[in-house]
């Protein structure tokens, strides 16, 4: 009696079963017996490393996806299908590869990890169109022509929170939750520091990363850590970042978000957030995939194009002056003023 | 009703009829019918794999009848787990140690019970406890000493603490001699008795002949999983013991003639001086051992184990390295030489632990048997093995050494001890050497395996070859030896005629006590 | 370098190094039991994003802080069933049993969250509980008696741990049945019945060490949110030697070196973010190289049969 590797092996395999459940792909298009035959359905599939209600990442893009399949008419009209919770590259690129082959227009490859292997995806399938990132490179020099990049430039929004924080910190001490050093995360708190020092130029900036986009209780302790160090403004970046809104309620800091919006977390706490608004972006390519161009196009978001957003927390007061602060700083970017970046 | 000392009743008599146990492919014990009295020490004596750890097994709860019945006090009883037996009064010396090497002897004996304390653990009242039971049956042990520091001996006696605190009234010891040096034998035997007298039942197994006629009363032989006979130990020889263990005739003594009277110019086979090594702590392990062997002799090292015995048989194998001293084969100077060298020399050896140094676990027997050979003519050419003359040869030495083995590609692990044994004394003696090293080559083989490999043994001494005997069985190095050395603490005490040394003599020696 | 050792700082470390060592202590103080008895379970981190889970769901729903930290033991205990039943009955192998199990609790978990609760969002945890008296001596106070009880717990369950291990019959019978199992069972001990209580035990541990995140310490629930920290608290358990003492030590060194990157990054001290991040992790496996393995439970990870059959 082989028991025991049966007994391992089945526990095993209930576990992988799960964990792929725990992150489902929706069956290929159910035959549309009630929908109404539209003229054309058009297929959209997004790839994501969390879930789609993490009020971050993920969440601005399934917000948005869901935006523009209301703006379209719904189902009958858009189709769209969610891979979420993709932490492994390999499963990831799988679903990508999956969805291609089911005849998707668009697949979204929501994450820069999974954008190496893209390429190869994409010369497979010249008649899909694919999106990353957030990204800037389209690998046009690679000879691929249907990959379209987007790219937030979260260091507009996060110069603008910077101003509202530098504007609204009473200690003079401002505490930045960072979860990698990399990609919009590193942008977002490079330019949120940036709009700090050009408001007030003795203002103290302590930075943490976990080096994690996951460790939520790490990132609680870092927003702990800033607190105990004096800072009554708080900000932060990833899907993390929930354990440290949770600290800035506690301690009654003021936190100001970005990604999503996270009024939602913590509404009393959370003074304004940074929103991506990818609705623009995606309108965009379905536009150009239809005309037949399946990709080379790298889009930004940026305050200018609407694609980013300052929203603010009713609940939260934010001085006039600061508020007068943050539309300068806004304007100032969209007209080149003001440059976000160091 | 009877009462024991330690309070609890007798077992005026256990009754096992017709116990039948299948494993897969064996049947291990097949319809036995054993029986023991209050007041007795019957032996239970069998080759290994007779089947008598399993039917103990079996009387303890750890395995359950196939077919048969278990009686106590003329009452069925039926033993799901060994905590039944243990209410029935049975309790069980392992032939592994069941102790837990990193707790307490308390803890060892308290481990299971019910607490005085309820929940809590009671263990200066089971440390009292044990010192009494101690002080009753000569049975002294620490009670908070860790079993790990205990000698072999020691923990013999925690063992026999435990069944004695849980009141057990039978005692099946599952070959207990196995580990204990002559010494300790002696010792344990006397706390037997005195627990026979006080109306134990004890269950003795062993297959060493002289304790079985020393300490029991009865006898019953098994074979094969059957009981071939069962009758009073008085009046029993070894002879009909081992007749009865083995099913035909056995030999125990040797006629061999003498070694013939030395030529005026003869050259010793090996020829130790002062050696000096190191044992695996940094110690001396060797402090000056001097020995000689001529051609046709026989040299027998008895001695107790740790006493130098194996670091001697490594360094004149090559395997330990000598810090002083000097060793000469045949007249050449092999002090420092290595294995390869030695075997070129005309030397061979047996290894003390078979499994690990005699062979290769996973290689098949006809790759084990041209372990050393294989790099050169018949069996290699131009770097290739010649599969037929390696087929040709090994065959022939599996059939000449009767080692029994499915096959010649069958892997050596699966072949039983003495069939192992055979096998690395076929590769060694295949080579005509003109010197031996044998360490313990009869430890776990059957005394028909073992009756063999003696012949064979002094097959080669009939022929020249020079013999250091290295063995922890007084009776092997009685039976073949023509002068024995007694080793204690890296010396050699004594060397005597094989006509001078008696066991006594032997053991004292062995204890350190010049004679 | 001066800046970082101040009293302040100091204080701030021992403070976030309690809190952080809380779901760590249970983990590990349950794992221990379930090693000792010979039993490696590396699920214990699905079993904490499942009490995590569990506790977050019943107080979102209830608002009963009693009744979520009973509904993670309870799910602690179901998965603690499990893993018994795999590696007690089926004697499977326990490493992959484990990973499947942490897979289990891992896809579990991310499923239900996604199925029952709409989105992220913060709930009412246990509040810090200030003792009396002691909460108000300067700085000591606030650093050890101004938290939530689920750690104060924790910390109690320690010494609790060691004199159930050490001073009692079943503490024996557990520590026999993880060095040498035969033994104890040739005593009557049923090995199996202790190894399923202690795998059970640590398992609801494991669950309550999830509640202590979800419904104590952050107050919500995020998928994968321990992120590992279940195969830390295992580490731990080599770390500390097998005894409670040595485990607590460890969760407590681990989280202070964590919280002392955090303030090493705060204070702009010059290290690399990605090097002082990983500084808890070399320590662990620094420990674990230098760690006596000489305490390790002899028959820790071996399934035990009495060889019939
Ligand atoms: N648990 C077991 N599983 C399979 N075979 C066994 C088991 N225990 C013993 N045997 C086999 O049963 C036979 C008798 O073994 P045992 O009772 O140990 O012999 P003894 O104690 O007389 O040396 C041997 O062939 C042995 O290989
Ligand atoms: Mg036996």
């Amino acid at each position: 009696m082989k028991l025991n590797r049966i007994g391992a092996g089945a526990l095993l395999a209930v576990g992988l079963l799960l964990a792929a459940c725990g992150t489902p792909t929706p069956a290929p298009a159910a035959p549309a017996a009630t929908a109404k035959p539209a003229a054309k359905q058009v297929k959209v599939a997004v790839v994501m490393p969390s879930a789609s209600n993490d009020g971050a990442f993920s969440q601005s893009m399934y917000d948005a996806l869901k935006a523009v399949q209301a703006s379209m008419g719904g189902e009958a009209a858009m189709k769209i299908a969610v891979s979420e919770g993709m932490v492994q590259v390999p499963n990831a690129v799988a679903a990508i590869r999956d969805y291609a082959q089911q005849g998707y227009d668009l697949v979204i490859a929501h994450g820069t990890q999974y954008g190496n292997s893209l390429t190869e995806i994409a010369k497979d399938f010249p008649n899909t169109a694919f999106a990353w990132g957030t990204a800037t490179d389209t690998f046009a020099a690679a000879g691929v022509k249907n990959v379209f990049a987007y790219n937030p430039r979260a260091q507009e929004g996060g110069y603008v929170l910077g101003v509202l924080a530098a504007k609204m910190s009473k200690s003079g001490v401002i505490g930045v939750c960072g979860p990698v050093e990399a990609g919009d995360a590193k942008t977002y708190v490079d330019g949120f520091k940036k709009g700090v020092m050009d408001t007030k130029k003795d203002a103290k900036i302590n930075v943490t990363y976990t080096g994690s986009f996951s460790d939520v209780s790490l990132m609680a302790a870092a927003a702990e850590t800033h607190t105990k160090a004096g800072a009554d403004i708080l900000t932060g970046s990833s899907q993390s970042v929930v354990g440290a809104i949770g600290v800035a309620k506690d301690k009654k800091a003021i936190w100001f978000g970005t990604q999503a919006n996270q009024t939602s977390l913590a509404p009393d706490t959370v003074g304004a957030s940074q929103v991506y608004d990818w609705t623009g972006v995606i309108k965009e390519m379905l536009d150009l995939s239809a005309k037949g161009t399946k990709g080379g196009k790298a889009f930004e978001l940026s305050l200018q194009s609407g694609g980013l957003k300052i929203v603010y927390n009713d609940k939260v007061s934010i001085p006039a002056d600061a508020k007068a602060a943050a539309d300068a700083a806004i304007k100032g970017i969209i007209d080149g003023t003001i440059k976000p970046l160091p | 009703m009877t009462l024991l000392p330690t309070g609890r009743a007798r077992i005026d008599e256990l009754r096992m009829v017709g116990i039948t146990k299948r494993f897969p492919g064996v049947l291990a014990n097949d319809g036995v019918d054993f029986d023991v009295r209050a007041g007795e020490i019957h032996a239970l004596l069998g080759e290994n794999g007779a089947g008598k750890s399993t039917l103990m097994r079996q009387l303890y709860g750890l395995y359950k009848p196939d077919a048969g019945e278990i009686r106590l006090n003329g009452a069925a009883r039926r033993f799901n787990s060994p905590s039944d037996a243990i209410h029935a009064g049975i309790g069980m010396i392992h032939q592994h140690f069941m102790l837990v090497p990193a707790l307490t002897v308390a803890e060892n004996v308290a481990l299971g019970l019910a607490s005085s304390r309820g929940p809590l653990l009671d263990l200066d009242r089971v440390s009292k406890r044990i010192e009494e039971l101690g002080e009753r049956y000569h049975l002294k042990v620490q009670p908070d000493a860790q079993v790990w520091q205990l000698s072999v001996g020691e923990q013999q006696r925690v063992e026999i603490l435990k069944a004695l605190y849980r009141g057990a009234a039978l005692l099946a010891l599952d070959e207990p001699t196995a580990v204990l040096t002559p010494q300790e034998v002696g010792e344990f035997f006397k706390v037997l008795r005195r627990m026979a007298e006080d109306g134990h039942a004890l269950i003795f197994i062993s297959h060493k002949l002289h304790e079985v006629i020393d300490i029991s009363h009865r006898v019953t032989v098994m074979r094969d999983g059957k009981v071939v006979a069962t009758h009073p130990t008085a009046g029993s020889t070894r002879e009909r013991l081992a007749g009865e263990m083995v099913g035909r005739p056995i030999l125990l003594e040797y006629d061999k003639p003498p070694v013939p009277a030395a030529a005026a110019n003869e050259v010793p086979r090996l020829e130790v001086e002062d050696l000096h090594v190191r044992g695996d702590r940094g110690r001396d392990a060797l402090r000056g051992v001097s020995l000689s062997i001529r051609s046709g002799e026989i040299l027998g090292i008895a001695g107790v184990s740790g006493n130098g015995q194996r670091e001697l048989a490594e360094a004149l194998t090559g395997l330990r390295r000598v810090t002083r001293g000097r060793v000469r084969v045949n007249g050449r100077d092999l002090t420092h030489a290595t294995p390869q060298q030695r075997i070129a020399a005309g030397q061979s050896a047996i290894p003390e632990e078979r499994m690990k140094d005699g062979v290769v676990r996973d290689f098949s027997v006809s790759e084990n048997l041209i372990l050393q050979d294989h790099g050169h003519a018949p069996y290699s050419r131009a770097g290739f093995l010649n599969t037929r003359a390696i087929t040709r040869d090994c065959a022939a030495l599996v059939k000449d050494y009767s080692v029994k083995t499915p096959a010649l590609e069958t892997p050596t692990k699966n072949l039983s001890g003495g069939n192992i044994q055979k096998l690395i004394l076929a590769r060694e003696l295949a080579r005509k050497p003109t010197l031996l090293i044998c360490a313990q080559p009869t430890r776990g083989v059957d005394i028909g395996a073992s009756e063999y490999i003696h012949q064979r043994l002094l097959e080669q001494r009939q022929r020249g070859m020079a013999t250091l005997l290295i063995s922890e069985d007084l009776d092997e190095l009685m039976a073949l030896s023509d002068r024995i050395a007694v080793m204690y603490e890296g010396r050699l005490m004594a060397v005597l005629d094989r006509a001078d040394a008696t066991p006594a003599k032997l053991g004292l020696l062995m204890a350190g006590v010049a004679a | 370098m001066n800046e970082l050792f101040t009293v302040p700082v100091l204080l701030g470390i021992l403070y976030s190094g309690v809190r952080l060592a809380t779901p760590y202590l249970y983990a590990a103080l349950g794992e221990m039991f379930a090693q000792r008895s010979g039993v490696v379970n590396l699920g214990v981190d699905g079993i904490m994003l499942m009490g995590a889970f569990a506790a977050f769901f019943v107080v979102s729903n209830t608002g009963n802080l009693l009744l979520g930290v009973l509904a993670a033991m309870l799910v602690g205990l179901l998965m603690g069933l499990i893993m018994s039943f795999v590696s007690v009955n089926l004697q499977a192998e326990q490493g992959i049993s484990g990973i499947g199990l942490y897979l289990f609790g891992l896809g579990l978990s991310s499923l239900l969250f996604k199925k029952l609760s709409v989105s992220t969002r913060a709930i009412e945890g246990f509040p810090a509980l200030p003792i009396p008296v002691l909460s108000d001596l300067p700085e000591i106070g606030d650093v050890f008696f101004k938290h939530n009880i689920l750690v104060y717990i924790a910390f109690a369950l320690v010494p609790v741990a060691a004199f159930v291990l050490n001073h009692t019959t079943l503490g024996l019978k557990v520590r026999a049945a993880g060095m040498k199992p035969e033994a104890a069972d040739s005593l009557g001990v049923s090995v199996a019945r202790v190894r399923y209580l202690c795998v059970t035990f640590g398992s609801m541990m494991a669950g309550l060490a999830g509640a202590s995140l979800s419904i104590g310490l952050i107050n919500l629930f995020q998928e994968n949110m321990t992120s590992g920290l279940g195969f830390i608290a295992v580490a731990l358990v080599y770390f500390g030697g097998w005894t409670p003492l040595g485990v607590m030590i460890g969760a407590l060194l681990f989280s202070m070196v964590n919280a002392l990157q955090l303030w090493v990054q705060v204070k702009a001290i010059p290290i690399p973010s990605d090097l002082a991040v990983m500084l808890p992790y070399i320590l662990t496996i620094a420990a674990l190289v230098l760690g006596r393995r000489a305490r390790q439970p002899a028959a820790l990870s071996k399934p035990f049969s009495r060889g019939e059959n």
